[in-house]
């Protein structure tokens, strides 16, 4: 395992009293919501984001919002780390604990509270899974826009930590844009409510602050969360291309032509082959790019939109495309994208990178990568949300090869920077984390870190908030 | 009052702080000053203008972004988005008529305020719409947040923070904003003669249907006619409007039309009548009387918009319109201000907040013009603001 | 994900083969969102995610197993849900299975649980034995309430409340022998007569071998076939699931070698997944392997055969079924379309209940081994049942039947049972009862 990104050091004095740890807070939880012996711990030292890993001190199941703020304001009062999980699908490393913190796992905390449709508005608890409540509307004709491709799985309360995103975000807005209020746990057990079923708040906006802060500014423990009508009709297309330049060039025109579609998304060869593997979507396996460019709307609207569409691609040298015919072909297309990162694990590990770059940079870039992943002797795919610009290329490498995996580390930085200079960010919807925490000096400077490090510093004085996180070690104002 | 500051360039600004800073001089942030009646009395005797600092500097249509500076004012950026078809889809309101004020607004007052129109109930709010900022915190440093494209979740997100921070905690000094097409058409559904309840089970109907309205509003009977003469059927009037290119938009007012003409008299309003009536909506026209009657922006959940208006005309004279889906009640008071009794009506009901928008200067001083915060909520505030404005330079007490 | 085994520990195939199922898992957590003991318990100790690592540790320290692990791993209702979701293609049946067979051997369970399933082992997989102790649990029953509530006795009182009331008489199941066709032959297969599923619901196999010779099939119940040994399979006992294995092997290889097989037709599901895991059970066995993978590969779920058959389409005749796929069925085999096109073109108007990827509690001993779980996996699975408000319940697999049947009034039957009835047979009596027959 490379070593090049640290964790916090442990604190010594909270690695000794281990015990008594435990003891209290077996007090706080229920029976059977608390696990503190080794073997289990095991199983919670990393997240999706393999690479690294720590076992933590202890894990606390609660199964409610007072539990969360018992447990909170205990390790607040003792100064140990707390590190909040969700379902545990980070591919950032959010939810990696560090060796003297308690996992918070609201895992247990998922169910739906309240669906109130004329608002169009669903209170949930933080564990459920995103998909659920799109789930638990959809026969009403609703549904919940965001959607990371590991809906299935991942938890409201992550989405919330990571402000994440999703392919239909292009048109919907990612979680921060669909999010209403939170009930949030602050680290000295106080709890309170931000937002509501209102569209506004008064004051600061601090909901806004608290989405995509990856759980350094408290535990969300139930979130509001908007519903929106479902279309009429919804439609992804196949548009096989020659080459990935002239399908990047062909979102790029799309885009500027004033048409905005729910969804573009784009894959290469690799990708194609292996989320074919996986889905049995019908993907055309002889082209070298494919965008999955999904309509919606009326029939009327989804035919004119197509026809724009279809020129702009016949512009650009597709050479197939293939509508969905039926629901569950749409599905079945859906799958094997969403599928894409597990789908990898059929081939190789990977690490999957996030960073968003301006449309007219698209094709340099994944041009670029390409080119910075063969210097490196590995492979890579790209399958990402064309229409934003948010590249997740893949870098597949052998993670029992310790010196294959600090290349794939060392040529996910080359990316990430080159993302950076070519005027996008680090990540796009995955988070900092741990994975690009010590990259963030290139794309901020001091001065601006220290402003973010100081307001985070009013919800957390002490950084007990998964401080490993988001923040280079260095630079951190003395505790 | 001292005559304002009026920097060119954010390493004025940067240095103006700076002294401020030393000197403990409190600063009166403004662009424009067409909003600078907002919120509660800023104790402070220097003004600080960022109109100097005026331009567009980037935009790429087919990126769908734009990067002004603070000052630019707005009929510069909605001209030059005109001219390629797009627009600000969050339609953010030109408080000029109902506050009563002159000058240029501009798209730093904009996102400092968190200007939102109609559209906000499905395109999101201006918070939603901008992307990155730099600003010059309390101690006079330039700090950059966000960036330029369109999904970023990279570090804290100062942005959010900011917007509708009413210059509270920094200057902002240039902003990058989301920009969208045009819609190629539009039209409007009106429905006629309901009253406040039925209007809000029929908004709540119509945003249930696949038919993606992009505004609802109830325009009640006191003040429909100030938005659409007299030429249509009696009553109150609930408008919908749809968006899109034009084949589809006929197809969905068709649809919202048959789900309303067996129960009330239904009428469609064209793409021109369209634009207008929902800039008048956008600017609270009914309300730009050239008076100082009190004005509340009320945001609850939308169906208790109506209860709400319900409880308070039966205790006060009370002329109100909806926006929002009902969400969005502008109110404005005959006579006094009414703030603790509207303030308690809005808890009763669950929630929500009320906002002074414009009164005379003795209802003011006599009302908190934004929503008293929960004691937990108020303390973060506090150590926020001490965070970005540690000496308590930047527009003090106008958020309370 | 990374492994960390030594070159000595992989010289075990067992070890070698887990490893390679363990490098395909990247940690991606989709499979925790289908885990129907995740979604219950809500600990990720309790989700194949969890299960993996746990395995992994326990198996790269070359260590016996131990109560935590037990406790997780026999909380697995390897109902391979998980299978289903996992993108990368982790084989979790493999990898829990080599887990049970290190437990069994490595580890000592309390007297208990040794006595319950000493006991579950040596009378299930016998018809005989599983006969006499049904009727000793009749006259048992009355004891049942005061067993549960003594921790030594739990077990064996809920065997006793799960024990049906009404019991087939022993002459009802079918014996060995060969069915002839009754209409012009169109091909020969063996059918697995089971041990517990004759017992319990002898109408089963009598309904297929109906149902199939009247389509020209001709049916042998070859003699000295017996439990598939999945029931120990899933024990981790893995000698006595060989050998069972090896028993079937015989039979069927000397039953298709003697008049010609074009399958081997099996009538519960969860039976079917693992004779067609045969072949690679005794992969390792040189005298077996060959023929094992041949009877894996002629092994084909009653309905999977049928859908070869081209069955006429008949008339609708306006009774709802509610589709329960079992686990087995629907994420060991596969088979998910075939039921429902069968029982649609047999006339029956399918529904599809929610949540349809979850089990439903039984799996195969564990309504009796974790009665907690399984009673509140049996609840949802009702639940979602009766919100269809389907009038039949039609299903692949003896042990939802059972499980199913203690929870709602709704009446369960086979697949077949009911194909066997729109194609001519009987009416199935619990149909009769109720008033549904035509």
């Amino acid at each position: 395992m490379p070593e090049t990104i640290a964790f916090q050091e442990p604190k010594r004095s909270v690695l000794a009293r281990r015990d008594a740890i435990v003891e209290d807070l077996a007090d706080l939880l229920p029976p059977g919501c608390l696990i503190s012996e080794k073997r289990g711990l095991v199983p919670f030292e990393t997240d999706a984001f393999i690479a690294y890993r720590q076992v933590p001190l202890a894990v606390a199941l609660p199964e409610t919002t007072a539990q969360v703020a018992a447990v909170l304001k205990y390790c607040s009062r003792y100064g140990i780390p707390v590190v909040p999980r969700g379902a545990g699908t980070s591919l950032s490393g959010g939810a990696i604990p560090q060796a003297d913190a308690v996992v918070i796992g609201l895992s247990k905390m998922s169910r739906i509270l309240d669906i109130d449709l004329a608002n169009r508005a669903a209170i949930v608890q933080a564990g459920v899974t995103n998909i659920n409540i799109s789930e638990a509307v959809s026969a009403n004709g609703f549904f919940y826009a965001p959607d990371p491709s590991s809906q299935l799985a991942c938890t409201i309360g992550g989405n919330i930590g990571m402000n994440s995103g999703g392919a239909h975000c292009l048109k919907y807005g990612v979680t921060t844009n669909n999010l209403l209020g939170v009930k949030l746990v602050l680290f000295d057990g106080t709890v309170i409510d931000l937002g509501g079923k209102a569209l506004d708040a008064a004051g600061y906006d601090l909901l806004g602050l608290v989405c995509g802060s990856e759980g350094q500014l408290g535990i969300v423990t139930e979130a509001t969360v908007r519903l929106i009508a479902r279309p009429e009709g919804a439609r992804p297309v196949l548009f096989g291309f020659p080459s990935s330049e002239e399908a990047g060039a062909c979102v790029a025109e799309v885009i500027g032509s004033g048409i905005i579609p729910v969804a573009i998304e784009f894959m290469d060869k690799p990708a194609i082959a292996i989320c074919e593997a996986f889905a049995q979507a019908g993907y055309p396996m002889d082209v070298e790019a494919l965008l999955i460019v999904e309509v919606e709307g009326s029939e009327a609207e989804m035919e004119a939109m197509l026809a724009s569409i279809i020129e702009i691609a016949g512009r650009h040298g597709v050479s197939t495309i293939r509508e969905s015919q039926s629901a569950t072909e749409a599905a079945l297309i859906w799958k094997g994208r969403k599928s894409a990162f597990g789908a990898t694990g059929r081939i190789a590990d990977y690490i999957c990178m996030d960073g968003t770059v301006p449309l007219s940079q698209l094709s340099h870039v994944l041009k670029r990568t390409g080119e910075i992943v063969a210097g490196y002797g590995l492979r890579v795919a790209n399958v990402f949300h064309a229409g934003d610009g948010n590249m997740h290329p893949l870098i597949l490498y052998n993670i029992n090869d310790p010196e294959d995996a600090a290349r794939a580390e060392a040529a996910g930085n080359d990316i990430l920077r080159l993302c950076v200079d070519a005027g996008g960010c680090l990540t796009g919807e995955h988070g900092v984390g741990i994975e690009k925490r010590d990259l963030m000096l290139h794309q901020f400077s001091q001065i601006d870190l220290n402003q973010q490090m100081a307001v985070r510093a009013a919800f957390d004085p002490h950084w007990i908030m998964n401080p490993s996180k988001v923040f280079p070690l260095e630079g951190r104002p003395a505790a | 009052m001292s005559s304002p500051f009026e920097p060119e360039t954010e390493a004025e600004i940067a240095d103006i702080v700076r002294a401020a800073a030393e000197a403990g001089t409190a600063l009166a942030i403004m662009g424009g000053a067409t909003r600078s009646g907002f919120g509660n009395r800023v104790a402070a005797q220097q003004p600080l203008t960022t109109r100097n600092l005026s331009g567009i500097t980037s935009y790429n249509p087919a990126e769908m972004t734009m990067s002004a500076k603070a000052g630019t004012p707005m009929a510069e950026i909605e001209a030059a988005l005109l001219e390629n078809r797009q627009m600000l889809a969050f339609e953010p309101i030109d408080h000029r008529g109902i506050m009563g004020t002159s000058g240029e607004p501009t798209i730093g007052g904009v996102f400092a305020a968190n200007v939102s129109g109609p559209r906000r109930l499905t395109a999101g709010a201006a918070r939603d719409h901008l992307l990155g900022i730099r600003f010059v915190n309390g101690m006079g440093e330039v700090i950059r947040s966000g960036g330029r494209v369109m999904k970023n979740v990279t570090g804290l997100d100062l942005v959010k923070l900011l917007c509708g921070s009413h210059g509270t905690l920094g200057i902002l000094t240039e902003v990058t904003f989301k920009v969208l097409p045009l819609p190629p058409a539009s039209a409007t559904v009106v429905v006629f003669g309901f009253d406040d309840a039925q209007a809000a089970g029929a908004m709540a109907h119509a945003l249930a249907l696949p038919v993606e309205v992009s505004g609802a509003a109830h325009l009640t009977e006191s003040v429909r006619y100030r938005f659409i003469g007299s030429s249509h059927p009696e009553g109150a009037a609930t408008v919908l409007r749809l968006e899109g290119l034009a084949a589809s938009v006929s197809v969905r007012a068709e649809k919202l039309r048959s789900a309303f003409s067996a129960v009330a008299p239904v009428a469609l309003l064209d793409r021109k009548a369209t634009e207008t009536l929902w800039r008048d909506i956008r600017d609270v026209k009914p309300y730009a009387d050239g008076t100082q009657k009190p004005l509340w922006r009320v945001s609850v959940t939308p169906t208790m918009g109506h209860q709400l208006v319900a409880a308070l005309r039966l205790a006060a004279g009370v002329d109100a319109f909806y926006d929002w889906q009902g969400g969005l009640v502008w109110l404005r008071m005959e006579a006094d201000a009414e703030g603790d009794m509207l303030r308690r009506y809005i808890k009763g009901l669950g929630g929500g907040h009320a906002t002074l928008i414009r009164a005379s200067d003795a209802v003011r001083a006599a009302t908190p013009a934004f929503e008293p915060e929960a004691p937990g909520i108020a303390s973060l505030s506090a150590r926020i603001k001490e965070k970005l404005d540690p000496k308590g330079i930047f527009n003090p007490g106008k958020m309370g | 994900m990374q492994t960390n085994f030594t070159p000595e520990q992989l010289a075990d195939p067992h070890v070698a083969e887990s490893e390679s199922i363990l490098r395909k898992c990247v940690h991606c957590g989709f499979c925790t969102a289908t885990c129907p003991t995740y979604v219950t318990l809500g600990n990720e100790l309790d989700s194949p995610r969890g299960r993996i690592y746990l395995i992994k540790d326990m198996l790269e320290n070359s260590r016996p197993a131990d109560e935590e692990v037990v406790t997780h791993i026999d909380r697995c209702l390897s109902c391979l849900a998980c299978v289903t979701t996992c993108p990368s293609g982790v084989d979790y049946m493999h990898l829990v299975d080599h887990a049970r067979v290190h437990i069994e051997k490595t580890y000592r369970r309390p007297l208990k649980d040794r006595l319950a399933r000493v006991v579950l082992a040596a009378v299930l997989p016998y018809p005989g034995r599983f006969r006499l102790a049904l009727k000793a649990a009749r006259l048992g029953r009355p004891l049942a309430g005061l067993m549960k509530r003594l921790p030594f006795l739990k077990t064996f009182g809920i065997m006793l409340d799960l024990a049906p009331a009404r019991l087939a008489p022993g002459s009802a199941a079918l014996m060995p022998g060969t069915h002839a066709a009754t209409a012009p032959k169109r091909g020969r297969v063996a059918l697995l007569t089971g041990c517990a599923q004759p017992v319990l619901r002898p109408e089963i196999n009598a309904a297929t071998v109906r149902l199939l010779t009247r389509l020209g099939v001709e049916v042998v119940l070859p003699a000295g076939e017996g439990c598939c040994g999945a029931l120990v399979h899933h024990m981790g006992r893995e000698e006595q699931a060989l050998e069972a294995a090896r028993r079937n092997v015989d039979v069927w290889t000397r039953a298709a070698d003697e008049g010609g097989l074009d399958a081997i037709i099996i009538t519960a599901s969860g039976c079917g997944t693992t004779i067609k895991d045969y072949g690679h059970m005794l992969r390792l066995d040189p005298a077996y392997a060959e023929k094992a993978a041949r009877v894996s590969a002629l092994a084909k779920d009653v309905t999977e055969y049928l859908a070869g058959l081209d069955l006429p389409r008949r008339e609708a005749m306006n009774r709802t079924v509610a589709y329960h796929s079992a686990c087995s069925m629907q994420h060991g085999q596969k088979i998910t379309l075939a039921p429902k096109i069968l029982l649609k073109n047999a006339g029956f108007t399918v529904r599809d209940p929610a949540e349809g990827h979850l089990c439903c509690g039984s799996a195969g001993t564990y309504n009796i081994l974790q009665p907690e779980i399984s009673a509140t996996l049996k609840a949802r699975k009702v639940g979602n049942i009766e919100a269809t408000r389907a009038e039949i319940i039609a299903t692949g697999n003896i042990g939802c039947i059972t499980q199913i049947a203690t929870g709602t009034a709704i009446p369960i039957l086979h697949t077949v049972e009911l194909l066997d009835w729109a194609y001519g047979g009987v009416c199935p009596q619990e149909l009769e009862t109720a008033g549904m027959a035509q």
